[in-house]
């Protein structure tokens, strides 16, 4: 199915059925967060890759 | 149904006494993990006076009429039953809830599992977008969801990057009337902002 056409259909669904697919994205959202792929903010106390690589270099 | 009732007094007993139930005894709100239990929590809120009228706004607004769009929050637009004068505390509501279990975090309030957030109506478009929001449900518990044409005006207030994604979504799906939004557009001073949007995101593409 086309990306519009599935849009089109996905727009034409109740708003209970809708409601459900919004708390299952939702739930994604949370276990992705939960998994630790995301940093909340940025820590600015961390080396960039850049430093920790050179660091590396000096301690060979 | 007597449990449930029991319940619900025993909690507006012990709010009153300012001694909270113990977790996992709390009624209404205890493992509401869903849209449907939340509005059912706000629209008991709203038969105790605590607000006045309410709509659906932002993303899950929004999903009323496009297609549904990941959002950690409910956004609700609420009147005061009451409220005249310009300095309103949202306290009441926020001891309503907590007396049944929801939890303050930062400008939300998580009834279940939901975080909502109140913004109470501030002016005329709001007011406006409450007066003439859509009835509908979700799975059977009666709601109401703000207009498509006034989700874009505020969305175009607002003005966020995401605001404007939202505002081109309901263009490019053809879900709002064009003619009631200009009109809207027009009563709340809206238009050169529109302008503006319109040079921004659509030059060229009519």
């Amino acid at each position: 199915m086309s990306k519009p056409k599935l849009r089109t259909r996905l727009a034409s669904l109740s708003f209970s059925e809708k409601i459900k697919i919004l708390e299952k994205l939702r739930d994604r959202e949370k276990a992705i967060a939960a998994a630790g792929l995301r940093r909340s903010k940025p820590d600015k106390d961390r080396a960039t890759d850049g430093q920790e690589h050179a660091a590396s270099q000096r301690t060979v | 149904m007597v449990h449930k009732q029991f319940l619900r007094e025993a909690a507006e007993v012990t709010a009153s006494r300012n001694f909270p139930l113990p977790l996992g005894t709390r009624p209404d709100l205890v493992d509401n993990h869903s849209v449907k239990a939340t509005l059912e929590a706000i629209n008991q809120m709203q038969a105790d006076g605590v607000i006045g009228a309410y709509a659906i706004g932002g993303a899950v607004g929004a999903t009323f009429y496009l297609e549904p769009a990941a959002t950690v929050d409910l956004d609700l637009f609420i009147t005061i039953p009451g409220e005249s004068s310009g300095l309103v505390s949202l306290s009441p509501i926020y001891e309503h809830l907590k007396a049944r279990g929801g939890k303050v975090q930062d400008e939300y309030i998580v009834i279940g599992e939901w975080p909502v957030q109140f913004l109470l109506a501030a002016d005329g478009l709001e007011l406006e977008a409450i007066a003439c929001a859509v009835e509908t449900d979700v799975e059977d518990v009666p709601t109401r969801v703000i207009s498509a044409e006034h989700l874009v005006a505020i969305a175009l207030r607002v003005g966020r990057l995401k605001d404007h994604n939202r505002i081109l979504q309901f263009l490019d799906q053809e879900g709002v009337d064009r003619e009631k939004l200009q009109k809207i557009l027009e009563r709340h001073g809206l238009t050169s902002k529109w302008q503006d949007f319109e040079r921004r995101y659509l030059e060229g593409t009519r």
